[in-house]
């Protein structure tokens, strides 16, 4: 008899504990399509150009994973590449002084690596005119949610090997983790207050313009 | 789901094997597919394991994004549905340990969600402690009765998800039950064994 109840008490469970709703599937679709898969297509690449890169999202997004796959070729084989990754043309801006690690392998990233803290800390500055009502416009969430993908792609790169990179890139990714929350129904003043939080606990706003600072000097 | 996958599905049906190496030659349309086929339980699985929709959407965009760069190392040892479950497990598990950082300082701040009012034979306080001793097992034996006993996957599946034996998988499931009974205790004291 026990455990009759509390097997139903387990079935109930099934039904009622985190039920999950219907899954977006076109709206998580193109997040996918638009970092991984497209990403993944540029590595092969740059072979042929089989899908046109309509977007920056594309070419950015390409130009990290081949710079991914030039590092850790070049970690493989003990030598600096000569090369930044070719599927975008290089910014003018290209190094990260103060967090740039010394090693050679952190070459190839640190072009992508420069162009995602410029176009993070645009977005977190224009973070509190965007957010209205407690509500983020579509659009800005979704590129949230691009510069978080692409923030996972740098931790789990050797771009990340400084620590203060690292830091900065983990709390990046709680921050622009908030940030994509905003577009939920349910969001309210307080989600926005604790993003607010974050950045100036962490000191992210000050610590993102110091390297795109030290970045441009270079 | 877009028309040409539509089409594409009501023309001819190909085997997942061969879908995957259409994947990992560049064909797009089969990368929806494939995704089409797998995406809500992969959400669903993220949504039981996290109880939030935008984790669980996110978590399952980081499944795929690594699920379609690794494709071409996939040897098809395990179906592709375990190996895409074990990734989502793997993504829930590394990012919630940082979610709760934040959650820590939220729990204050938020509103405690409501309970489903389905199933009203039981009795809603011990529903709701039920789902509270769930979510304060600790992370192994939580995701075994998620797995298990809310969503229905079998001890072998499971054990293939997590990378462990069939026997681990069970004994697992046997101490989270007991923790669950304990907790419940002094609501059910029949529970208490």
């Amino acid at each position: 008899m026990t455990d009759d109840r509390f097997d139903e008490l387990m079935r109930d469970a099934a039904q009622t504990y985190h039920r999950p709703p219907d899954a977006p599937l076109d709206e998580m679709w193109d997040i996918v399509e638009r970092t991984a898969w497209n990403a993944a297509s540029a590595t092969a690449a740059a072979r042929t150009s089989r899908w046109s890169l309509r977007s920056p999202g594309w070419a950015i997004a390409a130009t990290l994973i081949v710079g991914i796959g030039l590092g850790r070729a070049s970690m493989i084989f003990n030598r600096t590449s000569p090369t930044l990754p070719t599927a975008q043309a290089p910014s003018p801006v290209n190094t990260v002084a103060s967090v740039r690690t010394d090693s050679s392998t952190a070459e190839p990233y640190e072009a992508e690596t420069s162009k995602y803290l410029g176009q993070t800390a645009a977005l977190l500055i224009a973070l509190p005119s965007e957010v209205r009502g407690g509500r983020a416009d579509d659009q800005f969430v979704a590129r949230a949610g691009e510069l978080l993908t692409r923030t996972r792609l740098l931790l789990d790169s050797p771009a990340a090997a400084d620590p203060s990179m690292r830091s900065l890139l983990d709390d990046l990714e709680l921050v622009l983790a908030q940030v994509v929350r905003l577009q939920n129904n349910h969001t309210s003043r307080t989600e926005l207050d604790l993003i607010n939080r974050a950045l100036e606990q962490r000191d992210v706003i000050p610590r993102l313009r110091t390297a795109v600072a030290d970045n441009s000097a270079n | 789901m877009t028309k040409s996958v539509v089409a594409l599905q009501s023309s001819y049906r190909v085997s997942e094997p061969d879908l995957i190496a259409r994947v990992v030659a560049g064909d797009r349309i089969a990368a929806r597919e494939l995704y089409d086929a797998h995406a809500s339980r992969v959400f669903r699985l993220a949504f039981r394991l996290t109880g939030d929709a935008d984790l669980a959407r996110e978590f399952t965009q980081d499944t795929f994004v690594r699920a379609f760069s690794q494709l071409s190392r996939f040897r098809g040892d395990a179906a592709l549905s375990t190996w895409l479950h074990r990734i989502t497990v793997t993504v829930v598990a590394n990012a919630m340990r940082k979610v709760k950082r934040f959650r820590e300082r939220e729990t204050d701040l938020e509103d405690v969600h409501p309970i489903s009012s389905e199933g009203a034979g039981v009795d809603p306080v011990l529903r709701e402690r039920l789902h509270r001793a769930i979510d304060a097992l600790p992370e192994i034996y939580r995701t075994t009765v998620i797995m298990h006993d809310i969503e229905g996957y079998t001890h072998t599946e499971i054990a293939e998800v997590l990378g462990v034996a069939e026997g681990t998988c069970k004994s697992r499931l046997s101490q989270a039950r007991a923790q669950l009974r304990a907790t419940l205790a002094d609501l059910a004291p029949e529970f208490e064994s």
